[in-house]
């Protein structure tokens, strides 16, 4: 039975590699590339991966506790099954340093579901739905017990929508675009850990939509590939204060990989009795660019909405 | 953790430098450049992408503002570069006009976009 298994697995590997593939698996909606954002998804799916994902945020004294910082390296695997379906699992090594206690270890496992819809080309709208399940009690014990991650999984449908302003009549207002991310987060315990409401957005400004679709402007090479932005991440849980962050930053595009820097500065109150002001920075590769034929295609060359 | 740390640091390296060369083709310039003016009628375009594209998947047509075609419909990659799409045009009058691209890279990704320039306005 085990052989056959294997045989089978063998098969379905030999057939997937050696079949063509048309994919695009960037996030491309007209005119418009949607880059990976770093405190947010994007509006598409692909096959990409986010390696490492570097956030340094520093934490405040408290009460008797000093001041401390914490460090997470991360990491985000998406996979395309179909053209427009795709997963991917995110996790992070967790690492704190001072503020009451030296903590250390891996944060719960997150799986997302996402179908990408059809695109709006004329207006670059681009939308997708999802849903993410955070699985509780995968990650480190230490950190559990010290309440440095959850211990309640829960389960968020999700909306994610991307429009460039490619339309607008205003030719260097053109590169900008808009991404927004709305979740429900249904805990699977809602008396331990609420339920919450989770939103992001971002407004974009890119330099390569300037300089191929609106006005060539000789830039030096460098600065041709810039996508300065900012973004700003919220979770409202129905008990509890409201937390987020505002992310300015930038967003370098090369052709098989993106570098992505931002800060991390505390949206409200609640949420700089939590951290100060600390930042993300992102590699980003672009499997499907890098390993075309193998991990960069979808396992299925089809597309659900053709 | 430090070892964790350098196997991730040299699993990401290794998929940088393991990066061949194709990737999608984006416009890299155009001639006429991208929303400018000539003073003069160009009997041709040129488009630049960042990577070689397919001869037979790969086109551009031009219209002026009324949606008519302007171009002579010979849209083709120039022999001496794979990552050059040529296309004639026929007389232009002043006006604005839009080249519209749709190019397949080596590696099969498919992009499409837009530009326009001006003629002598």
């Amino acid at each position: 039975m085990k052989r056959t298994l294997w045989c089978a697995a063998a098969l379905a590997a030999v057939i997937w590699l050696g079949a063509p593939s048309s994919a695009s698996a960037h996030a491309v909606c007209g005119n418009r590339v949607f880059p990976a954002t770093l405190t947010m998804d994007d509006p598409g799916v692909g096959d990409e991966l986010s390696l490492p994902t570097i956030q340094y945020l520093p934490i405040p004294a408290t009460g008797s506790n000093a001041a401390g910082h914490s460090i997470d390296y991360g990491f985000e695997w998406d996979k395309t099954i179909t053209q427009d379906l795709g997963v991917a699992i995110n996790d992070d090594y967790f690492t704190q340093h001072g503020a009451a206690q030296n903590l250390h270890g891996w944060d719960n496992l997150t799986a997302t579901l996402k179908d990408e819809l059809p695109c709006w080309d004329a207006h670059e709208f681009l939308a997708s739905v999802g849903v993410i399940r955070n699985f509780a009690r995968t990650g480190s014990s230490q950190l559990i017990n010290a309440g440095a991650i959850g211990n309640v999984s829960d389960t968020a449908p999700t909306l994610y929508l991307g429009k460039g302003l490619g339309d607008l009549p205003i030719g260097y207002l053109r590169p900008l675009a808009l991404t927004g991310e709305l979740s429900r987060q249904f805990s699977d315990s809602p008396e331990v850990s609420p339920d919450a409401w989770a939103y992001a957005a971002s407004l974009q400004y890119s330099v390569p939509y300037l300089q191929q679709h609106v006005k060539a402007m000789n830039l030096p090479a460098f600065m041709g590939r810039l996508i300065p932005l900012v973004e700003v991440s919220m979770t409202n849980p129905d008990r509890g204060a409201t937390t987020g962050t505002i992310a300015p930053g930038f967003l370098y595009e090369a052709d098989t990989w993106q570098l992505g820097a931002e800060a991390l500065i505390p949206a409200n109150a609640a949420t700089r009795q939590k951290q100060g002001t600390g930042f993300i920075v992102q590699m980003h590769f672009f499997l499907d660019d890098i390993l075309p034929n193998t991990l960069g295609k979808p396992l299925f060359d089809k597309d659900i909405w053709q | 953790m430090r070892r964790r740390h350098f196997t991730a640091i040299a699993f990401a390296a290794g998929l940088f430098a393991a990066a061949p060369a194709h990737a999608h083709a984006f416009l890299d310039h155009a001639n006429p450049a991208v929303g400018s003016t000539v003073p003069t009628a160009p009997a041709a375009i040129a488009l630049w992408f960042t990577e070689h594209i397919e001869p037979a998947f790969s086109t551009a047509t031009v219209t002026d503002a009324a949606g008519q075609r302007v171009d002579r419909g010979d849209a083709h990659v120039a022999a001496d570069n794979p990552a050059e799409l040529q296309l004639g045009l026929k007389p232009l009058p002043p006006g604005t006009y839009t080249v519209h691209w749709h190019v397949v890279s080596v590696d099969t990704h498919t992009t499409a976009g837009t530009f326009t320039f001006n003629v002598g306005k």
